[in-house]
């Protein structure tokens, strides 16, 4: 790694490091910007319960002031507050329980999506105009134009309820197996159908046909050339796979009642639970920033040919 | 090559489906066949159930939720608690107090009641349940530091609002509480999870009631488990003095809020009741699970509100004032006599409620017994202030068209200059669908709704604000009592959304009020809504005499519904589905569900 690199990363870092900062505070005054509130509700408390409230949880200070304490209790203490609606339960904590979950589907889903769509890219690619190809791109396109609401909905209908194999509810053993299956089917076909056409690219190139000349086995070609090349585009969607991960999640987790972050997030949001709002939206951000970053420089280790500048 | 691919794909597969499907392989027929293998154990018996989302909290003092009351319901045990009788029916019954004991009236006017508790009542955690729990709790639910939705119920009693509640433990085993005034309904206000005892160094924690070790109660269940957002399981309390009467030995509530998902763990056999059912579905449910799909009464009424300071006259009217503000209470009644209640009740909601013709809902009873809704807006030959059979719909219809013609041009069809309106409700399907209905029915005589839809929380802020013209609403009862539909609309309440006696309307003075024949001194004539509507509710509040203060809500609604500002379409009912092996559920006119004396035949 030379020192270009270094400062490339270093770059990187300050600027992942800003964008949740600008998110922080963009989510902070928009979030209190908008209309209601965490005590409102249907049935109205008194006035003095509800001055007694904002007291209690600092909503009664200027809005500057609030933003200060808080962005220095993040930073400092890494402490998000207590949930105004959940009471009694702080936001770290709640964020903790709904992340094992999410986390779990998230890293199962993109590990089913990269291995299987890689490997059924590459098959097409080498079966090109075969049958086999013919088969998979059909299906691949079926998945990618299929909304994950619409998948999810249908797989709960045919393995839960007429084939009754598998739990519909989240909260079972086994309950993760279809909201797994529903998340990973968009991002392998993405995968599958992107694998396959730089596949293609990459076996017309002339080093492949080099090698092909110089009496270079088959598996060796697709294994040690053609492959890792033609991963190159997949590494890119990475990023975007992580973000439709997370927010193709908030469906999954609703379809199939996933005690997921996703559930939580829309929630606190409905009910004005600023802590719980705040706490998600960073808890995400960081994610996603995080991810792009690594996505970039794993970019550089498979093409070193790639320039920081 | 062929063949190695295909082979890792399917190592592949098989790995990653593996990892996630944990140790044992679903079963979702193993909660029914260990009920059947066991019909005779009770204790050995488990009821899985989904009635809504994770609670935002099982404290009884801070829940305002029926799904938290009905847990709540099964944790705590309160002076009272509802029960069915040797015949069926529904009653307030003694549960931590010997009895019900009436009240002693003292010479200003309070009333003092003096309760007993029961021999052998104890915490979940050994410890004696005392008369100090009762205190302490009911002070902690009634004041203003823990700001509970709730702590409005506590306003009966003696010394609300100030610091020291009249309410206090003589002894360990005596509880006296004094009451303003005497309470119809203060039994079952007893029955309510606000009243329920918590004990001081318990909920010195302030998460107490996020995690089974900490929460302590002293009902028929303790929490014995506690996954956030998927599944809290209750299991029978051995220290609860009437643990041997407790049939069900476990009850899981599931925690979602998606009714397909409900339904589809319902069809499976997975949940033996769910709460919630898909508008969608209903028709077909109905059809298939005749013996399963239940529709209960629930004391609500879906209504749509009208801001009063919205000006609905054409510009050129000429009506100002008292008379501007009388015009425009005959227009929105007449508006109101425009849509067909049986359509919407049949067609959009779908879900066996009942056309409304009265904003105090149905469930409610009169002294005598009868219903009060039949007996409201003291007309003949039907119940209510309009008639919402369906022969009546012509007629309304046209006496409708009449009463606009007094103020807007007709051209034979259309009205031509009235102003347009848009009409506020909360995003969600079945508002939207509601509201379209209403707006085809406008515009078919001309008049132009547009709709405009907010997001739940916006929605209550823009509401409560008076930010709007016409707005979806409706009200679920608390307690078994008229009173809680009719003293939300004083001017100084939290939930009058109408915005009555507020802004002009404060000066408007139309309306009227007599009580002479009832033996009061309250005599206005073209009085404020706070001189009249206000005085009353003060009144009933006031009232000891039961067949006279039914008959001064009478009048309420009456003086309420004569602004034409709330315009109720159904009464609402509660579908949920349960299980047909499952016997001896109950649930009460609130909604709350009761599981601890089920068990599971077949």
């Amino acid at each position: 790694m030379n020192s270009k690199t270094m400062y490339y990363i270093l770059k990187r870092i300050g600027l992942a490091i800003l964008t949740v900062w600008v998110v922080i505070t963009v989510t902070f005054f928009v979030m209190h910007a908008v209309p209601g509130g965490p005590f409102m509700s249907e049935k109205a408390i008194s006035a003095s319960a509800q001055a007694a409230l904002e007291a209690k949880y600092g909503l009664d200070k200027p809005l500057l002031e609030q933003y200060g304490t808080y962005l220095k209790d993040v930073v400092t203490k890494f402490d998000f507050g207590p949930s105004l609606k959940q009471r009694g339960q702080m936001v770290i904590d709640i964020i903790g329980d709904g992340m094992k979950t999410s986390a779990k589907l998230g890293v199962i889903a993109a590990a089913i999506a990269g291995v299987v769509g890689i490997v059924l890219g590459a098959w097409a690619a080498l079966r090109r105009n075969k049958l086999i190809d013919k088969i998979i791109m059909v299906v691949t396109t079926a998945f990618v134009s299929m909304p994950s609401f619409i998948m999810g909905s249908l797989l709960l209908v045919l393995f839960s309820v007429v084939w009754m194999i598998l739990p519909a509810n989240g909260a079972d053993s086994g309950g993760l197996i279809l909201p797994i299956i529903t998340l990973s089917l968009y991002p392998m076909a993405y995968i599958t159908r992107l694998t396959r056409s730089s596949m293609l690219d990459v076996l017309g190139q002339d080093y492949i046909r080099t090698a092909k000349a110089k009496g270079v086995s088959g598996g060796k070609i697709i294994f040690g050339h053609a492959l890792k090349n033609s991963l190159i585009p997949v590494i890119t969607y990475f990023g975007p796979m992580l973000a439709y991960i997370v927010t193709g999640s908030l469906v999954v987790e609703q379809i199939f009642a996933v005690p997921g972050i996703g559930r939580a997030f829309v929630r606190s949001i409905i009910n004005r639970d600023y802590p719980m709002v705040m706490g998600t939206t960073i808890v995400l951000a960081v994610l996603i920033v995080v991810m792009n970053l690594i996505s970039d420089i794993l970019y550089k280790v498979v093409d070193p040919r790639i320039n920081f500048e | 090559m062929k063949k190695f691919l295909a082979l890792l794909l399917a190592v592949a597969m098989l790995f990653t489906l593996a990892a996630c499907a944990n140790e044992t392989k679903p079963d979702p027929n193993s909660t029914k066949t260990t009920n059947s293998q066991n019909p005779t154990t009770p204790t050995d018996s488990k009821l899985a159930v989904c009635l809504a989302s994770e609670p935002d909290t099982l404290d009884p003092a801070l829940n305002s939720a029926v799904d938290g009351a009905t847990m709540i319901a099964h944790l705590f045990s309160g002076l009272a608690k509802w029960a069915k009788d040797d015949s069926g029916k529904l009653v307030i019954v003694p549960d931590a107090a010997k009895e019900l004991v009436e009240g002693v009236a003292n010479d200003d006017g309070t009333v003092t009641y003096t309760y007993t508790l029961r021999d052998g009542l104890k915490w979940s955690d050994g410890k004696d349940v005392t008369a100090k729990d009762f205190e302490f709790a009911w002070k902690r639910a009634a004041s203003d530091d823990l700001g509970a939705d709730y702590g409005y119920m506590f306003e009966v009693v003696d010394g609300y609002g100030t610091d020291s509640l009249n309410v206090k433990a003589i002894d360990d085993k005596t509880l006296e509480v004094t009451l303003a005034n005497a309470v119809a309904y203060w039994n079952e206000l007893l029955a309510f999870p606000t009243y329920f005892p918590v004990r001081e160094d318990v909920v010195a924690n302030e998460a107490w009631a996020t995690k089974p070790e900490t929460y302590i109660c002293n009902g028929a269940y303790t929490i014995t488990g506690w996954e956030h957002n998927s599944v809290i399981t209750l299991e029978k309390n051995p220290n609860f003095v009437d643990a041997d009467k407790i049939t069900m030995g476990k009850i899981e509530f599931y925690l979602s809020d998606d009714s397909n998902n409900m339904v589809a763990n319902f069809k499976n056999g997975t949940w033996q009741l769910i709460d919630d059912v898909p508008t969608n579905e209903m028709a077909a449910l109905k059809k298939d699970y005749p013996e399963e799909y239940m529709v209960a009464g629930q004391i609500g009424t879906y209504y749509v509100c009208w801001n009063i300071g919205e000006d609905i006259l054409p510009a050129d009217s000429g009506l100002t004032g008292d008379e501007a503000e009388k015009a425009r209470a005959e227009i929105r009644s007449a508006i109101s006599l425009l849509f067909d209640r049986n359509y919407i009740v049949e067609e959009i909601a779908q879900g066996g409620q009942v056309p409304a013709s009265s904003f105090v809902a149905m469930g409610m009873t009169n002294p005598d017994g009868t219903e009060f809704y039949k007996t409201a807006g003291h007309n003949d030959g039907f119940d209510g202030f309009y008639n919402v059979s369906k022969d009546a719909v012509k007629s309304n219809y046209d006496q409708a068209i009449e009463v606009l013609k007094k103020y807007y041009n007709y051209d034979g069809a259309k009205f031509t200059n009235f102003p347009t309106m848009t009409y506020l409700y909360n995003t969600s399907e079945a508002h939207k669908a509601i509201g379209e209905y209403l707006q085809a029915q406008l515009a078919a005589i001309g008049i132009t709704m547009n709709m405009e839809n907010q997001e739940w929380n916006t929605f209550l802020q823009t509401r409560k604000n008076g930010d709007y013209s016409i707005a979806r609403n409706g009200w679920v009862a608390d307690y078994n009592d008229p009173i809680c539909f009719l003293d939300m609309w004083i001017s100084a309440s939290g939930n009058n959304d109408v915005q009555f006696g507020k802004g002009e309307h404060a000066n408007a003075k139309i309306y009227s009020l007599d009580l002479t024949d009832l033996g009061y001194d309250v005599k206005v004539e073209n009085g404020t809504w706070a001189e009249t509507y206000d005085v009353l509710i003060k009144t009933i509040k006031g009232c000891t005499d039961n067949v006279k203060r039914y008959e001064l809500m009478h009048r309420a609604e009456d003086l309420l519904m004569s602004t034409g500002c709330i315009c109720p379409i159904y009464y609402y009912t509660d579908t949920y589905m349960i299980n047909k092996n499952v016997k001896g559920f109950f649930s009460n006119p609130l909604g709350y569900k009761y599981f601890m004396y089920c068990t599971i035949e077949g």
